[in-house]
């Protein structure tokens, strides 16, 4: 794996997969330089200098929408989509979308159990009182 | 941009819509609580962060700008809270020393805004004006791809720019030549360049562009 200041910058975003991090963990701990660079990057973003990469994975700017990616899993998309929407799932890894896809298909979502059911009630009647103060 | 429905629950949250709260937590929970649980494996704590991330949005809710698309947004501020939590992991070390030791903390309150909004820069338009401008550059990009179904070209560029792997690797991942990766980089920086001109903005305000054609 060849690490360049895009994996860095990727690395930062917690965009890559675990297997990947873990070496760029230890190459960032046996080199100097790539701290260095790290560092750069970090103190680059820091006064509002972000990458192409940082602003593409922020926006989420090539991920499929939340229909299509139901429409993915319906497989009712044209054989070049599937594809791309594969890649950007499995090889990109994108955690945004596999957090859609994740929930499209759990059918029971995400308040499985009735103490976490709870909790969302008393969440969403506390929350309410948050609101700005109606017009 | 976001849908013109999304822009109106947005408002009607803003003007303290009740129903409309609700509508959005209900939407966006499933997701953001499966985004936690790829990162935290306890399901407490990350009802506890997704809660969080809706407050922090709705303590912003005054700011937001509603053409934004809201999934950003709060992916952006969980994501925040996530590493927070994950802080004591070696890695948030590693970044942490490096922000220490630029002696450029991060906002302290930048886990309550998603990086993008406007605090995020510290209150400089100028850098958000230029941020704007890149985002532009590459959503005209990525359509102009799919529009000729070019999908090798947008593969090529997504792992080089988003995975940050280098064109060698990009090639063997996509089964092409090196070359082939090259030539395509090349396309990307061009075309980001070239739109960048039109906006009247000069491509030396993103080092990256001299950067990026190296490896
Ligand atoms: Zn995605």
């Amino acid at each position: 794996m060849t690490i360049t200041k895009a994996t860095l910058d990727a690395f930062i975003d917690d965009h890559l997969n675990e297997q990947d991090s873990i070496r760029v963990e230890k190459a960032v701990r046996e080199s100097p330089e790539l701290h260095t660079l790290l560092k750069s990057i970090v103190a680059s973003r820091d006064i509002g200098d972000h990458s192409i990469g940082a602003i593409w994975r922020r926006e989420h700017l090539s991920c499929p929408t939340r229909e299509e990616l139901s429409s993915y899993k319906e497989e009712a998309l044209d054989t070049q989509r599937i594809d791309y929407i594969k890649f950007h799932l499995e090889i990109v890894g994108c955690n945004a979308c596999q957090a859609n896809l994740l929930d499209l298909n759990s059918a029971k979502g995400p308040k499985a159990n009735p103490a976490a059911r709870e909790k969302h009630r008393q969440f969403l009647e506390n929350s309410k009182l948050l609101l700005p103060k109606k017009q | 941009m976001a849908s013109t429905e999304e822009q109106l629950l947005v408002k009607k949250i803003q003007d303290g819509d009740e129903q409309a709260w609700s509508t959005l937590i209900l939407r966006f929970e499933g997701r953001l609580t499966n985004y936690a649980l790829r990162k935290i494996k306890d399901h407490s704590s990350c009802q506890d962060l997704v809660q969080e991330t809706f407050l922090g949005f709705l303590s912003n809710i005054g700011n937001f700008d509603p053409s934004r698309y809201i999934q950003s947004y709060l992916f952006g501020i969980l994501g925040n809270k996530i590493n927070d939590l994950l802080r004591s992991r070696d890695k948030s070390k590693i970044i942490d020393h490096a922000v220490d030791s630029s002696g450029n903390q991060l906002d302290a309150g930048h886990a309550d805004s998603a990086m993008g909004a406007s605090t995020w820069y510290r209150g400089d338009e100028k850098k958000k004006l230029e941020n704007d401008a890149l985002i532009k550059c590459l959503n005209l990009l990525i359509e102009h791809l799919l529009q000729k179904k070019d999908y090798l070209k947008l593969k090529s560029i997504e792992l080089l720019f988003v995975k940050g792997v280098s064109n060698l690797e990009a090639a063997n991942i996509l089964g092409i030549d090196n070359r082939t990766v090259a030539s395509h980089r090349h396309y990307a920086n061009n075309f980001i360049i070239e739109h960048l001109k039109k906006l009247h903005l000069s491509p030396d305000v993103f080092p990256q562009f001299s950067q990026q054609d190296q490896d």
